[in-house]
């Protein structure tokens, strides 16, 4: 049988290749330390650091923190560091996370929270208590703002979680673009005093300068939190209202939210908002502050203060005219109402989860990373704000383009609701907000989220206004 | 006669059985179990994350009674029913006259578009999702195509996203039921075609009457077989379009993905993927008789 | 309308459907050498292999490609193992649960194992199986055994029982029969079960994405699903050298099964996709 020959030598082949490569893998493995813990082997800890990669790999900002804090620890000898970037979109990123935080075996010692995903992780119990540590860690008590330390507490009182950035939220604007369009004068800065002066803004670009976007927010389910927080959170707040009720309730249809929905469906309905092509996947961040704002094919963009991070010579789109370029304007309230503008914050933070088998370990690590020296490096090649007032007083820190601003922001800013719910009602939001920018009208669109959170929360705990 | 002792016959029994189970046991771990735990968790508030994953309770039917009242559970149902009807009428129809077609023709021609079909059924489902995506995209091959004859070019995955995954799909799958219906026809004998063409049938009657009814038991198999794959479709939507624009791609599997394991719901995504089974188990009864009267 | 015309008619539909469907293809193809490749099909200003000798150099996607064939490759032989093993009483015995176990088979090569994804995740985290390769294997095998076995028995059918009892007359084992007689004989067959478990299995990126968690351990398709997800948008080249060598097993495979087809084919169904 030829045929019997031939499909055996391919299958040999095959394996053999497999086998090559595998080979390969399980070096690098030990190298690394792999994901499983080594320690019967070396009689060294490992520490498995886990973090969102959004696809720069070993030139993303988080991983040069960490593989240059690792470089310069003084335990680095006893101690091995094996990075697991999770590489997926940011609404992934949280499920694969929580898919790992309940396994003992895979379970990484250091993994990077965003502030909204920790009620929710306390409350399944996955995550450390760190009271003990911060107990004796100095800099705890002098130096972190004690406004980030509200973040990290959990509903019993106790800190789960070391922040390492805070950021604000407002317009960026392309000061060249606007003036081109008569809704600035040359070197005026933009202020908008309602969300009528930026539609009004953005209809002047359209039509001075056709071949600009005017208007950009994230809009997507790909874009994950970014969706809700960014771009929902901070038209809904504009309008007075609130995610919650007093009564702590989840409020599920209201004027404002329709105000909100409303808003956005002008922008897309108008032609003023990128196409969906761009906006609709989980690069779109990064597509407006990387490659449109940059190259003047953008005027206006809703996005974060760490957008920064981007354009400096480290970052992933080195622009240095940017600070004379941009300007980033307070987002203003609905009509101009009190307290006439509007700023979300939001923020990271170091945790160590409960499964975690090297505590004492990386909380020195953690430690060694938060220590300004290794530190503000780093937040300022993330471009987010400083959690330390020590470093937030550093010279270079505070000479980066808008930082004071951003900074500014942060005395006004709103935070997310402290509910361990959240991180499910922010996956309806993101779903509300991509079908109204797809065609859906307002009204639909919030009854499909009164729904979705009713069935998440339970019907006891929403409301309407 | 004497019949055989009972437990004579069970001892034979087990002992000609014992090549079955290795297979029985790896069924059993991985297959049985894990739906009868779909069946038990769909009971329960189970959550991935939240005070409901330390301290997952039996909460009956509520689920099920939030799945049925759900706006999107029938949205999704009804993304799922038109995937699978366009699924379905592409890939027959298309997969029908090209082996019709093909039928007779030159070998040379038959050589060259058959492999060109084929193709797009060997690549894998994420390289399908990246090819057809590529092509519909706003500035991809399909609105090229449209530009050179002055029609203006269309956002394919956001105005038509259902079309588009359906398209993705057909190309996917019309070389199976390509192949399919050719061995078919190639069972279809010649001569009564010729009978029923001296008798003055025309081409079309005489495929309507003649061809269709000899090749009847090939289409149904061949569209069970298409449902129930195309009912476990997940990934190339997912990658394709992630179930959006909005809601308008999300089909049951992606609806379990983003209410279960994204949403952190795992008990209702467990209760969903309840509803996938049992649509599965309908068809594939359906589909084991059909087998049976063959 | 004369048969002439009838014929032309017919031929330009194949032609035409031919080449609607090798365009997207053609887009990988091309756009894989192309040093400026967008979304769109277009002729290259300039040629290169860069963009696979980027892929093929480096290392983590090397591994990628090595734990992808380790997976496929051994779901594929424990299928082939256990349902051929499992066909052989099916086919020769005379047993009272046959018909019963055959229609229970039957039954569940339909169902959507998608479905099951969240149960099969909280058994690996009780018994420790998450982010280990062998339990991945184990329930991907599991997943295509119902399907394998239902095509196994049919082959194995297919061998006329015969032959064996000669070897038995011999003195030959159950076991040695199936070694020396059975399985020569039903090759073709054994080959087309491995084959679609292979293709199945190569092309899955679900299932080892969540039940899979170091960076490490993640085969091609998980891989090639993350590409896509964070440089879609700007890399096509590399992602579509990446894609063609991906899909390069897919296509061997159907080449080397080709001549098994014809034989397997009317039973083969379900493995699609």
């Amino acid at each position: 049988m030829k045929m019997k020959k031939v499909m055996g030598l391919s299958l040999a082949v095959v394996m053999a290749a497999g086998l090559a490569a595998c080979g390969g893998g399980s070096d690098k493995e030990a190298s690394t330390g792999g994901n499983e813990k080594k320690e019967a082997d070396s009689g060294k800890k490992t520490i498995t650091f886990c973090f969102r990669d959004d696809g720069q790999g070993e030139d993303g900002a988080l991983w040069k923190w960490i593989q240059n804090g690792y470089d310069t620890w003084d335990k680095k000898d006893t101690v091995e560091l094996n990075i697991a970037p999770i590489v997926a979109q940011e609404g992934d990123y949280f499920t694969k996370v929580a898919l790992q935080l309940a396994d003992k075996k895979t379970c990484p010692d250091l993994v990077c929270e965003d502030t909204f995903q920790l009620p929710n992780d306390v409350s399944a119990g996955y995550l450390t208590k760190l009271d003990d540590y911060v107990k004796d860690y100095e800099d705890w008590n002098t130096s972190y703002y004690e406004s980030m330390k509200k973040g990290v507490t959990g509903a019993d009182g106790s800190v789960y979680g070391i922040p390492y950035c805070t950021d604000t939220r407002g317009l960026w604007y392309n000061r060249d673009i606007l003036a081109q369009a008569g809704v600035i004068s040359e070197g005026q800065d933009w202020e908008p005093k309602n969300w009528n002066d930026i539609l009004d803004a953005c209809k002047a670009v359209k039509e001075k300068c056709p071949d600009v976007v005017p208007f950009w927010c994230n809009s997507g389910v790909a874009t994950g939190e970014a969706t809700s927080m960014q771009t929902y959170e901070m038209l809904l707040y504009g309008t007075g209202e609130r995610l919650l009720s007093d009564d702590d309730k989840w409020i599920v249809k209201s004027q404002g939210i329709l105000d909100s929905l409303n808003f956005l469906q002008d922008i897309y309905t108008n032609g003023y908002g990128p196409d969906l092509s761009l906006v609709l996947n989980g690069q779109a961040s990064n597509t407006s502050a990387r490659e449109y704002l940059p190259e003047g094919k953008l005027a206006i963009s809703l996005d974060g203060s760490w957008i920064t991070g981007n354009w400096t010579d480290t970052g992933a789109a080195p622009w240095p005219e940017a600070k004379d370029v941009l300007g980033f304007a307070s987002m203003p309230t609905s009509e101009g109402q009190d307290p006439k503008t509007i700023t979300l914050a939001g923020g990271w933070a170091l945790s160590i989860p409960e499964n975690a088998d090297a505590k004492d370990e990386t909380f020195e690590f953690i430690k060694h990373l938060m220590d300004p020296e290794v530190y503000t490096d780093a937040v300022i090649a993330q471009g987010n704000i400083a959690t330390r007032q020590d470093v937030a007083g550093d010279e270079t820190y505070s000479a980066q383009p808008f930082k004071q601003i951003a900074t500014e922001f942060l005395e006004s800013a709103d935070f997310r609701p402290q509910n361990d719910k959240y991180s499910t009602v922010t996956t309806s939001i993101q779903t509300m907000v991509e079908s109204v920018v797809s065609g859906t009208s307002p009204e639909d669109a919030m009854t499909q989220y009164a729904t979705d959170v009713a069935r998440a929360v339970g019907d006891d705990n929403v409301t309407e206004k | 006669m004497a019949r055989p002792n009972r437990a004579a016959v069970i001892k034979d029994e087990a002992k000609k059985s014992i090549l079955l189970l290795p297979a029985v046991l790896l069924l059993l771990c991985f297959f049985i179990i894990p739906i009868v735990l779909t069946v038990y968790y769909s009971f329960t508030n189970l959550a991935l994350s939240g005070a409901n994953a330390k301290n997952v309770e039996f909460i009956g039917f509520e689920n099920y009674k939030r799945m049925l009242t759900d706006p999107s559970t029938m949205t999704s149902i009804k993304n799922t029913l038109l995937f699978l009807v366009g699924s379905l009428l592409g890939q027959s129809i298309l997969g029908f006259l090209i082996a019709y077609f093909m039928k007779g023709k030159p070998k040379g021609l038959r050589s060259v578009v058959g492999p060109c079909i084929l193709a797009g059924w060997v690549m894998p489902e994420i390289v399908v999702a990246l090819c057809c995506m590529a092509f519909f995209k706003d500035n991809g091959t399909m609105n090229m195509i449209l530009g050179a004859v002055h029609i203006p070019a269309v956002s394919w995955l956001f105005k038509h996203p259902m079309m588009t995954v359906v398209i993705a799909n057909v190309w996917h799958g019309t070389a199976f039921s390509m192949l399919n219906f050719q061995s078919a026809l190639d069972n279809v004998s010649g001569d009564i075609e010729e009978a029923a063409r001296v008798d003055g049938a025309n081409r079309f009657q005489t495929l309507i009457r003649i061809i269709v009814p000899c090749i009847k038991d090939t289409i149904a198999t061949n569209t069970m077989l298409n449902t129930l794959s195309t009912l476990g479709v997940f990934g190339l939507i997912y990658a394709m379009t992630g179930g959006g624009p909005g809601s308008s791609t999300t089909t049951l599997p992606i609806f379990m993905y983003n209410q279960g394991l994204k949403g952190l719901q795992l008990g209702y995504g467990t209760a969903i993927g309840m509803l996938i089974l049992i649509v599965g188990a309908v068809c594939s009864v359906i589909y084991t008789r059909i087998l049976k009267d063959q | 309308m004369s048969e002439k015309m009838v014929k032309t008619l017919h031929c330009a539909f194949l032609v035409i459907v031919g080449i609607v469907f090798i365009l997207p293809l053609l887009w990988v193809v091309i756009a894989s050498l192309d040093t400026n490749a967008g979304e769109a099909l277009k002729w290259p200003a300039q040629w290169t292999f860069s963009n696979y000798s980027d892929v093929l150099t480096n290392s983590d996607n090397l591994r990628g490609f090595g734990v992808g064939l380790v997976i496929s490759f051994a779901q594929s032989l424990i299928v082939v193992l256990i349902s051929g093993l499992a066909a052989y009483p099916l086919s020769r015995y005379h047993l009272s649960y046959k018909k019963g176990f055959m229609y229970v088979i039957l039954f569940m090569t339909a169902l959507p194992m998608i479905a099951v994804t969240v149960p099969v995740y909280k058994i690996f985290l009780s018994v420790g199986l998450l982010d280990s390769i062998p339990g991945l294997v184990l329930f991907l095998s599991a997943s295509s055994l119902p399907y394998g076995i239902w095509l196994m028995k049919n082959f194995m059918d297919g061998v006329p029982v015969e032959l064996e009892e000669a070897a038995w007359v011999d003195g030959a084992t159950t076991m040695k029969s199936i070694r020396k007689i059975v399985a020569p004989l039903m090759f073709p067959g054994i080959c087309v079960v491995f084959i679609y478990t292979f293709s199945g299995s190569w092309g899955n990126f679900f299932i080892p994405y969540i039940l899979l968690s170091s960076p490490e351990k993640m085969p091609a398709s998980v891989m090639l699903y993350q590409f896509f997800g964070q440089h879609g948008t700007i890399q096509y080249g590399p992602l579509a050298a990446y894609s063609a060598i991906y899909a390069l097993p897919s296509i061997l495979l159907y080449i080397l099964s080709q001549n098994y087809m014809s034989k397997g084919f009317t039973m083969a169904g379900a493995a699609k996709g």
